[in-house]
């Protein structure tokens, strides 16, 4: 295909956008399995292929139309009741389809042509048609026992395929069509519209440029086939109408330019003023829609534009009949010799009066400004826009950058001791724009996570059917979002604790009758704010984590030694995300590897995420993952010891305080215990950790923050409190990672004076005290 | 803690020796370490700049001293002193970063004192000696004649990543 090669950034679109379809679809179609008479679902499939196999035939990818016009077709049949939709056959069957889509999408993407697919194209297809073909009475069809080179069906497979259905067949406003597909319609008239106007202008400029007539002639056409398919009558007959004219004038027909042109700018207003009606929910009638079409009767019979104010409150002249204040005669015997406004005529020629004229143009001018006010509440609001992920982020380091710059400014040292109120004032003002601007730049990357989510739907499907197991996936707070990178670091992590859940967790339907659950069993996927974190929670009601048996295999794999009983169920249950380690007893081809919860564990830990396991024997298993809101910028409190500063995440501090002496207390073990209110917690030496000189090492004299982390509270030592900061994290040198394993630092920051900053990990220096004060026993044995 | 001292013989100078030369084969960076001279392929060297506070990193390997903020991009800091198990030696004016740059990744490496750019033609190398000089040995590439006098060649590659042992070594001689 050689225009292809022009075509590149619209075949990128085109797999973009189908690629967005089809996950849709996907979950759409797994609803109408579950859900045979779910009409809804039905038509949203029934749609996507539908529009996926229009572009995909305007891009001239004849494998994926003939897939995707054979599914709609199958779809239509079903739709219209002449056929039953038949599970699992014809699920699976538009599974497949969908399935080459993708595939089909990947192709385009990399070799910008979908000829490598055609062999399996032709064979999905004459399977499709198989189906099509069937009555609903006859055997079902066996879709797997076809081969993929089978008997082709003909070159062009949509020939000989049965295409009696009216598509075209009238319609009320549906119901059914979703508000995604109205948006989309709504979007998609304007730009229309907006074209058509464009090139209206164009060829007023240049009469005889046919190109431009031939584009507007296009838009409107594709304007009237989008309202015919949304039962839109009065401007699917309005607009064919238009089309029609233009089709004259295409063909050379002879018209009086300039009025033709404005008439049919006027058309266009109000054609756009109806589309601006239905996305406030109306429903999209043209008021004077016999009048419209009368003046376009007219110019297409040779006849004279009339007046150019179609639109609004009605025509002067029409409104004047109307009113009685002047005769039809007058009125057509004036408009005939128009060579000024009419109202003048009219009253030149005695035929009424310049009061009556003037009251009227009034109330016509005041009927306008009301329509006007109107649509502009009407202007459709763009959704969203697609931008280069690279720009993005270059735009978000940048900003990180002015929040350093500005931060350095303010807080500049030539400034000590001057009087600066107005200076203060801008650095204030300053401040909060960069602030304001930053968490903007921030919000940008967020995305919900509906799409992670549903892509699961599919998994659970799969799976459970692989695994002779009935699941059900139940969803909830799609709409958190986080951002784009997590997202990404997500997928594979969330794929495996799902596959987990479904091959060790829930049991067979068999086993599930004996315990007294329901058949099939729940996996539950939801995501909500917490505590300044994202919470992803993925919980079943399988049978849970075999304590025993996880303690057993760890001893046998030298992973654990000694006595285990002293274990607490936390850590236990932490040994599931050694690398290697698997109680399956045997490997299945989902899983059993020992390899997955290591991967979630190496996932989750890049992006700073804690896990939390949580199992009920018999009853289920949970995993919560606690992700921080965002990786770019945190709101820091910047301490000291000795000369050295650092960063603690404001989310991960309780409270702080100066120790009273006789609230510290020395464990057996050497452990330094401070008590806070009722609780006794560890006290952890900053400077011991980092090897620094403090200004003091007795307790009263410093500061001890109380830390939050997942196995609880902890004191950190520390000089001094410098005060908050918003603070632009940076990683550390890729290098500092290769040569050594950095624990309880995150990144690091620059600090105002240029300086580097490390940012502290809450949950690091936790898991360094522990190590500490397992050497410590050990020491003691 | 070695460092603080460093930091406070930081003061105000700061050499601007940025060394804008092409890259070119043959032309080595030639720097000082005591007693000793070494070169470095000038190809992978970005640029010279003055000692700085550094900020220490836990958890790193004795030579690995921390990291700076070089324009908004944070670097880390190798003290080839340590890294050759020299003793330290308290940082003076003389005292240098050379942040070189190998595989998309930079780092700043403290010497004593930079010297010159000389151009050490393929003839006039020679491979390393034979008989080891200790632990060292292993990040010369070569020995390049200038004159009368040999300058040690070394190899960036390896001085950035060739193993930990070396601090086995570095305990002996201190």
């Amino acid at each position: 295909m050689s225009e292809n090669d022009d075509n590149i950034d619209i075949i990128r679109d085109f797999v973009q956008e189908s690629r967005d379809a089809l996950e849709s679809l996907e979950q759409a179609v797994i609803e109408l399995g579950r859900n045979p008479g779910d009409t809804k679902s039905l038509n949203v499939i029934f749609r996507l292929f539908h529009s996926m196999k229009g572009t995909a035939g305007f891009l001239g990818f004849k494998n994926i139309s003939s897939v995707t016009h054979a599914a709609e077709s199958l779809l239509d049949l079903i739709r219209s009741g002449e056929m039953e939709l038949r599970t699992p056959d014809h699920i699976n069957l538009l599974i497949q389809a969908a399935d080459f889509a993708k595939e089909a999408l990947a192709e385009l993407e990399s070799s910008m042509d979908d000829k490598a697919l055609s062999v399996k194209a032709e064979w999905l297809s004459s399977i499709l048609h198989q189906a099509l073909a069937k009555k609903p009475d006859t055997q079902a069809v066996e879709p797997n026992e076809a081969e993929p080179p089978a008997v082709a069906a003909g070159d062009e497979p949509q020939a000989d395929q049965p295409e009696n259905k009216p598509v075209q067949k009238p319609r009320a406003p549906d119901p059914l069509l979703g508000p995604e597909m109205l948006e989309r319609f709504i979007q998609e008239s304007d730009e229309l519209l907006q074209k058509f106007e464009q090139d209206l202008l164009e060829w007023m400029k240049s009469p005889i440029n046919m190109d431009v007539v031939s584009d507007a002639f296009r838009s409107i056409h594709s304007f009237k086939g989008n309202c015919g398919f949304f039962g839109f009558e009065d401007l699917e007959k309005l607009s064919h109408n238009m089309e029609s004219l233009l089709d004259i004038i295409r063909t050379g027909g002879s018209v009086d330019q300039a009025s033709v042109a404005e008439a049919l700018l006027s058309l266009k207003d109000t054609l756009r003023n109806a589309v601006a009606d239905i996305s406030r929910g109306g429903t999209g009638l043209v008021k004077d829609l016999d009048d419209n079409l009368r003046v376009l009767r007219d110019i297409s019979q040779g006849g004279k534009l009339k007046s150019g104010k179609t639109q609004g409150g009605g025509r002067l002249g029409e409104m004047l009949v109307a009113e009685g204040l002047v005769t039809k005669e007058a009125l057509s015997k004036a408009l005939d010799t128009q060579t000024k406004p009419l109202g003048e005529i009219l009253v030149d020629m005695g035929a009424t009066s310049p009061d009556a004229v003037n009251k009227v143009l009034s109330r016509q001018i005041k009927e306008k400004a009301g329509e006007d006010a109107k649509s502009k509440q009407g202007i459709i609001k763009r959704q969203d826009i697609r931008v280069d992920l690279e720009k993005l982020d270059s735009l978000i380091t940048l900003i990180g950058e002015l929040v350093i710059a500005e931060n350095m400014m303010v807080n500049s040292p030539d400034l000590t001791g001057l009087p600066l109120e107005n200076f203060g004032k801008a650095a204030k003002q300053t401040s909060k724009i960069v602030r304001e601007l930053q968490e903007l730049a921030m919000l940008v990357r967020m995305v919900p996570v509906s799409a992670l989510f549903r892509r699961m739907i599919r998994l659970v499907h799969d799976l459970s059917a692989k695994c002779g197991k009935k699941a059900d996936l139940i969803l909830s707070g799609e709409e958190t979002e986080v951002d784009k990178t997590i997202i990404e670091i997500l997928t594979d992590p969330l794929v495996h604790m799902i596959r987990n859940s479904i091959d060790h967790g829930i049991e067979t339907p068999h086993e599930r009758r004996l315990a007294g659950k329901p058949e099939a069993g729940s996996v539950r996927l939801s995501a909500s704010h917490e505590e300044g974190e994202v919470w992803i929670v993925v919980e079943d009601d399988g049978k849970g984590l075999n304590k025993e048996k996880i303690l057993a295999k760890a001893v046998k794999l030298g992973l654990i030694g000694g006595d285990v009983s002293e274990l607490s169920d936390t850590e236990t249950y932490n040994l599931i995300f050694l690398p290697g380690f698997s109680t399956a007893d045997q490997v299945s081809d989902v899983s059993g590897r020992g390899v997955g919860m290591d991967v979630v564990k190496q996932n989750l830990d890049k992006i700073n995420c804690k896990i939390e396991v949580v199992s009920r024997p018999g009853k289920g298993l949970k995993f919560t993952l606690r992700i921080p809101l965002t990786l770019a910028i945190i709101d820091g409190m910047l301490i000291r010891v000795g000369g050295s500063r650092y960063i603690l995440p404001i989310t991960s501090i309780k409270e702080s305080f100066c120790p009273k002496r006789e609230a510290i207390t020395i464990s057996a073990d050497g452990q330094e215990l401070v008590r806070v209110r009722e609780e006794f917690m560890p006290v952890l030496r900053l400077h011991e950790l980092h090897k620094i000189t403090p200004d003091s090492v007795d307790l009263p004299e410093g500061i001890l923050i109380v830390l939050d982390s997942a196995a609880g509270n902890l004191a950190l030592f520390v000089d001094e409190i410098l005060g908050q900061q918003q603070t632009v994290i940076k990683g550390l040198s890729k290098y500092i990672s290769d040569v050594g394993k950095v624990r309880g630092v995150s990144g690091c920051t620059i600090l105002g004076n240029g300086e580097v900053c490390l940012i502290l990990d809450v949950g690091g220096i936790v898991e360094t005290t522990q190590d500490r004060a397992g050497a410590w026993a050990g020491a003691g044995d | 803690m070695n460092d603080r001292s460093g930091s406070s013989a930081m003061g105000e100078e700061t050499d601007d020796l940025e060394i804008e030369e092409d890259s070119q084969k043959d032309k080595f960076l030639t720097f000082r370490i005591g007693e000793e001279g070494y070169g470095l392929d000038i190809r992978h060297i970005t640029e010279i700049i003055g000692i700085q506070k550094i900020t220490p990193v836990p958890d790193m390997p004795d030579y690995v001293v921390g990291v700076i903020n070089l324009r908004g991009t944070v670097i880390p800091i190798m003290n080839v002193r340590r890294r050759f198990g020299l003793p330290l030696k308290d940082y003076d004016p003389r005292t240098c970063i050379i942040v070189v740059n190998l595989e998309e990744t930079s780092l700043g490496l403290i010497v004593d004192e930079v010297s010159e750019v000389l151009t050490i033609t393929e003839d006039c190398l020679e491979p390393p000696p034979r008989v080891s000089r200790g632990p060292n040995s292993r990040f010369i590439q070569g020995l390049g004649k200038v004159g009368n006098e040999a300058r040690m060649i070394l190899d960036t590659k390896k001085i950035l990543y060739d193993g930990e042992p070396a601090r086995a070594g570095s305990a002996e001689q201190e």
